[in-house]
Parts: structure tokens; C-alpha cells; sequence
């Protein structure tokens, strides 16, 4: 068991024939993901990698039965792309494409909400299901299968902290990578209830970074007692200005919101072990397994 | 993109919201022995620092003589370390009341907000104690204007005007792809007349290529940054100094970024900035990341910090071997991991490039090095 993806899911990707899109289906076959369609307007019937290539979202999906769209077109026709896909009905929208304006995203996650859309993104890696399925720019190989869950808002300090998870023999279940723009789809408090409902997931890694008040819910959530399996939070940006944006459009502290001080509270507060850097996360996760067993 | 706030009234002019008459733009403090004023005025410095006011950017004349003799002192008077282009002159007014005007995106709704006050003189960071209506799924309609002016508790004349003003906001907002669109104080004057007084638009800079209006003018509204800020910032990237630091950080993406400058602290050194080459990064951006850096008279050791994902490693390789053609003597610690790693430590070998793949590893090494 995992999350929003499995061995059997079954991927079209928006936008396949463009660089960036083309190097990641490349990427996501090899990875053994079930990539079933491209679509790029104007290029149907091509192929790319052995993928056929569709005009539209609809036509793709009636021919190959796919239930994820992955999208990687450029910023400014993602909404279009986005709006497509959602009309189509897609259960899952995996949208990795950075830069969108913030008012075509308000309207992304408004239009997907209504139709029951899940949305993962926009500016984000994507999701993978170690050993089953990858799908966006997650490098494969930092990753196992295993029974840690990771949610995060960054893509690299995934990465990182994935792969001393690995080296440390600690296996992944999902890693949902959720963005780093300020309207994301799934949030923290979305994903930690799945994890909570899945069976292959038994403890928690959590990497927030300031700006938002993404974490504070996510804590909520916890300190509520929805969240039964241990989680372990790590922070970035603690040591970072006021009012400068720190690489992702969500990363700014304005005024006194958004602080790292204000996160770590929420979770000490919810009972919830905060990594002061990032390689104490696989300490924190030994000890709160162990504490688990001994329970 | 910040504008300047004369520009920003230009745009409330061309909405149809009022603006004091009259009001002239100058460069240079001569230029207001040519222009036809009505005294007293007011005396506004154009920065795009925050907190203009309490620094002294804002002065009043009641004839030609003061206002030439403020001009040259607002000239001369840096806001925050950003020295002013421009002044704007505007009549100075009689005002009954104040009120605040603001939407922006918020983050828990999801969606634009509308964002009203009765009491001038607040700012949007305190803006909680405002009332708010948000703007569901972006899709505007005008009774989230009334909703708002009914909320800030108006009435009869005020509740008509007020409405009207929040709509021409809105319709801004949406058609320039705004950021926040900042009416404050919003005036009422003697003849019950309401104009906006002074005001603050961002423009999304995710949305500048689809913008003609904008199109270029980034590179001169980038004055509250440091020089070598404004260099990153028109080459795609994202460089945040930080202060006197003696570790130039450089790295891809942005919450590793983060980390790796939050470790530096917490093992004891001090990072000079904040430097994310984005995901992708290739050859190109790598080198004017490096020669950014570089140009930072504080920094002693550089620290790379590349995990590849989207990045491809033997991309980062090249110019590290021309950076370290140029600068054979500057300390440079490298962590470099992942997508073709194989091939960026082929081409490494022999060049005295040396790799610490740990990161804990990485940043002590770094620190030794800085002091």
C-alpha cells in the first residue's frame, strides 16, 4: 500500500514533448512508471520514448484509460493545461511547473476543487511510490521502499533528507512533494491524513519552511489526536530575513507571520519533535520507531 | 515588480479612481522653478523601501523657496540605503477621514482578498484587525464590494463611493495580475469627495511576460536591492545578502538553500547570502551565480551545495573548473551529488576539486575555512 500512487497507476503527461517534459518521461519509464500518453496540441499521433502523443487530454484518457496527469508545460499555458485536464475529469493532477501567476493558480485549485480534483503543486517534484511509481523529477535513486511517509514543500531538501533515510536503511512508502507556491493543492494537513489512513505507512517525516501557516494547520491537525503515527518536523529558513523572498514565492516571512519560531512552537505544542537540522530528522525518526515498538 | 507610488496613482487614474490634481513628478530639485504648483504641497520621496515616513521622505512647502530647499534634502536623503530618483509633488489637501483599501492573495483562503478599514494610518502587516472579504476562486463580482464597504460600516454617499472605488481596485488588480493593490489612506475630503492619497502595487513577476505594459521597466524598479541583488535578479537568479557574513552559499533549490544557510549558523560561521540557482540550472547560470558571489568583498569560502534532480552535475562541473582557472587561491568546499555524478567527477579529476558528500561534513568544512 502507499498513497495517491501504486505499481498499477497509470500516467499521461501533459506537455511530453517538450524539453523539460520529454527528459522526465524518459526519466519515469526508466524508473518502471506506467507512462500510457503525451499530450501536446498539434503533435498527436507522434510518439516520444515509445509514447504515443494525443491532441487532447480527453482523447488520451479514451484511449489509454489513464487515472494521473503529470503537467510540465510552460508557466503561462498552465492554467489552460490545468483547466483541460480537470474538465476531463482526472482523479489526480500532478502539476510541476514553476512560475504559474499566483491568479491562474486561485483559479487552478478553485476549478479543481469543484470538479474533485486532487491537485499536487504546482512548483513542486511530484509524488513517488518507491519500487512502483514516479511521477515528475524526484531522482529515483535516493529513494527505497520502505514505510516512512514524507510530505514536504521543497524538492531538493526531499531529496536530502530521502536519501540519508536510504543510507540509513530506513525505506519510504510516499513522498509527496507539495510546492512551494503560496496556493498549493494538497497541503500538509491533507497529506497527513492519508498517511494516517494507509496501512504501509508507520511514522512521519515533515519539511516545512517558513512563510504561510502551512505547518501551525498541519500541528493543529496533530495536537487534535486525528494523527496517530509519530511525526518528526524539520523547518527551513529559520535563520532567514523578514520580507525577503527566499526562493519559493510562499517562502517570506511578512510582519511577525510566517516565522520558524512560530511553526516550532506549534509543533513542541502538538507534541511533535522538531529536527534543529536537517540529518537529525533520521535520529528523531530511529527513536520515535523505537518508541513505537516499545508501545 | 514594486511601483513607484506615483506610478501606482497613474494606474488608479487610469481605473477611474481619484487622485490629487495637480500632483507633478520631478528628477531633479531645479525642475520646480518651471512648474505651475499650487502651495502649500507636500513633498514625496519615490523609494520602494517600506517606512518612507518615519525616515523623513515625506516634507511640506508653502512656497517656491522651501520647496526647492526640500527637494535637494529629500535628493540627498537615502530611505533604508535606497537613494530616491524622483520626487512627487502633490497639493497638500485638507483630509476629513482617512480610510484603508487593500487586496492581495491570501494564503489561508486560498484566494484574493479584499481588505477594508474605517481608520487610516494602519498597515496591511496589522491587517488583521481589518475587516476582510474574500474574493472565492478569484471570480469577482461587485457585491464583494459592497459586502466589504457594508463591513467597514458606510453609509449613503460613502457606502456609494467607496464600493465604486473597491471594484475600479479589483478590476486593476485582475487585468495587471497584481500582487497587492494598496489604496492608504484612502481620503475623504472637506467637499466629501474621497481621492487615494497615497497607494502601493506590486506586480507579479511570474506574470511580467504576459504584461506589454510592463514590458522592460523591471530593471529600474529594483532599487531596494543591493547591486549585485539587481545583477541576479535580472539574470533568473535568486540572491538574498546577508549582512557581513564571510560564507557565500551557493545551492539549488530553494528549501535546501534554506537549510544549508540555516546549518551554517547553527555550526557557528556566518552565511553572506541566500543563493538558489533554481532547479535545471545549467552551465551558464552556475558561472554568473559564481562570479556574483564572488564579487562579495566578504566572502572568504564559497560552499556549493548542489543535489541534482532536475540538475545535471557534469553542468555544475564546467564552470567550477574555469572558477577555479580564474581564482586558484579562493577557498571553494563542494558538495555535488546526484543526476550524472559519475561524469561531473570525471571531468574534475586532476583540477585539485575536492568533494564532501555528507552535508554536515560539507558546511563544517566551510566553517573552518571562513575564519
Amino acid at each position: 500500500m502507499s498513497i495517491l500512487l501504486n505499481k498499477d497507476s497509470k500516467i499521461i503527461v501533459q506537455g511530453a514533448t517538450g524539453g523539460m517534459g520529454s527528459t522526465h518521461t524518459k526519466l519515469m519509464l526508466d524508473y518502471g512508471t506506467k507512462v500510457v500518453a503525451g499530450v501536446t496540441p498539434n503533435k498527436g499521433g507522434s510518439e516520444i520514448h515509445g509514447v504515443p502523443i494525443y491532441n487532447t487530454v480527453t482523447e488520451a484518457l479514451e484511449k489509454t484509460g489513464a487515472n494521473v496527469s503529470v503537467i510540465f508545460v510552460p508557466p503561462l499555458l498552465a492554467k489552460d493545461a490545468a483547466y483541460e485536464a480537470i474538465a476531463a475529469k482526472i482523479p489526480l493532477l500532478i502539476i510541476i511547473t514553476e512560475g504559474i501567476p499566483p491568479q491562474d493558480e486561485v483559479k487552478i485549485q478553485a476549478k479543481a476543487k469543484e470538479a474533485g480534483v486532487l491537485v499536487v503543486g504546482p512548483n513542486c517534484p511530484g509524488v513517488i511510490t518507491p519500487g512502483e511509481c514516479l511521477v515528475g523529477i524526484h531522482p529515483g535513486s535516493v529513494y527505497k521502499a520502505g514505510n516512512i511517509g514524507m510530505v514536504s514543500r521543497s524538492g531538493t531538501l526531499t531529496y536530502e533528507v530521502a536519501l540519508s533515510l536510504t543510507n540509513a536503511g530506513l525505506g519510504q512508502s510516499t513522498c509527496v512533494g507539495i510546492g512551494g507556491d503560496p496556493v498549493p493543492g494538497l497541503g500538509f494537513v491533507e497529506v497527513l491524513k492519508m498517511f494516517e489512513a494507509d496501512p504501509a505507512t508507520t511514522a512521519i517525516c515533515l519539511m516545512g519552511e517558513i512563510g504561510g501557516t502551512a505547518e501551525e494547520n498541519a500541528a493543529e491537525l496533530i495536537g487534535s489526536g486525528e494523527i496517530t503515527k509519530p511525526v518528526i518536523a524539520y523547518i527551513a529558513g529559520r535563520t532567514a530575513p523578514e520580507g525577503k523572498r527566499m526562493g519559493h514565492a510562499g517562502a517570506i516571512i511578512s510582519g511577525d507571520k510566517g516565522t520558524g519560531e512560530s511553526k516550532e512552537k506549534a509543533f513542541a505544542a502538538a507534541g511533535v519533535p522538531v529536527a534543529k537540522i536537517p540529518s537529525e530528522m533520521i535520529d528523531l525518526i530511529k527513536i520515535a520507531l523505537k518508541e513505537k515498538v516499545a508501545v | 515588480m514594486k511601483l513607484f507610488e506615483y506610478e501606482a496613482k497613474q494606474l488608479f487614474h487610469e481605473a477611474g479612481i481619484n487622485v490629487p490634481k495637480g500632483s507633478q513628478t520631478i528628477h531633479y530639485p531645479e525642475e520646480i522653478v518651471f512648474l505651475k504648483l499650487n502651495y502649500p504641497i507636500v513633498l514625496k520621496t519615490q523609494v520602494l523601501t517600506g517606512g518612507r515616513g518615519k525616515a523623513g521622505g515625506i516634507k511640506f512647502a508653502n512656497n517656491i523657496t522651501e520647496a526647492i530647499e526640500n527637494a535637494e534634502q529629500l535628493f540627498n536623503l537615502p530611505i533604508k540605503g535606497e537613494k530616491p530618483k524622483a520626487l512627487l509633488l502633490d497639493p497638500k489637501v485638507p483630509i476629513k477621514k482617512e480610510f484603508y483599501l487593500a487586496i492581495t492573495l491570501d494564503r489561508e483562503y486560498k484566494c484574493p482578498i479584499l481588505i477594508g478599514s474605517s481608520e487610516g494610518g494602519m498597515e496591511i502587516e496589522s491587517s488583521h484587525s481589518a475587516k476582510i472579504v474574500p474574493v472565492y476562486g478569484g471570480d469577482y463580482s461587485a457585491h464583494y464590494g459592497r459586502k466589504l464597504a457594508y463591513e467597514m460600516g458606510l453609509n449613503g454617499k460613502e457606502f456609494a463611493l467607496v464600493s465604486d472605488i473597491i471594484n475600479k481596485l479589483y478590476a486593476l488588480y485582475e487585468k495587471y495580475d497584481l500582487e497587492l493593490a494598496e489604496i492608504n489612506p484612502l481620503a475623504q475630503l472637506e467637499d466629501g469627495s474621497i481621492i487615494a492619497l497615497d497607494g502601493k502595487i506590486t506586480v507579479s513577476d511570474d506574470a511580467l511576460d504576459r504584461q506589454p505594459k510592463f514590458n522592460g521597466l523591471k530593471v529600474h524598479h529594483l532599487n531596494d536591492l543591493s547591486e549585485r541583488e539587481q545583477r541576479a535578479a535580472m539574470s533568473g537568479l535568486n540572491l538574498v545578502e546577508l549582512g557581513e557574513g564571510s560564507i557565500g552559499i551557493l545551492c539549488n533549490g530553494a528549501g535546501l538553500t534554506m537549510a544549508t544557510m540555516d546549518l551554517v549558523q547553527f555550526k557557528g560561521g556566518k552565511p553572506a547570502n541566500f543563493l538558489d540557482v533554481g532547479g535545471g540550472a545549467n552551465r551558464n547560470k552556475v558561472n554568473a551565480a559564481l562570479n556574483l558571489v564572488i564579487k562579495n568583498p566578504n566572502v572568504k569560502v564559497i560552499l556549493i551545495n548542489i543535489l541534482g534532480g532536475i540538475t545535471a552535475c557534469d553542468e555544475v562541473a564546467a564552470p567550477l573548473i574555469d572558477f577555479k582557472q580564474k581564482y586558484p587561491d579562493h577557498k571553494l568546499v563542494i558538495r555535488l551529488l546526484g543526476n550524472n555524478q559519475a561524469k561531473a567527477r570525471e571531468l574534475l579529476k586532476g583540477t585539485g576539486i575536492e568533494f564532501i558528500d555528507d552535508l554536515d561534513s560539507a558546511v563544517n568544512a566551510a566553517v573552518a575555512a571562513s575564519v
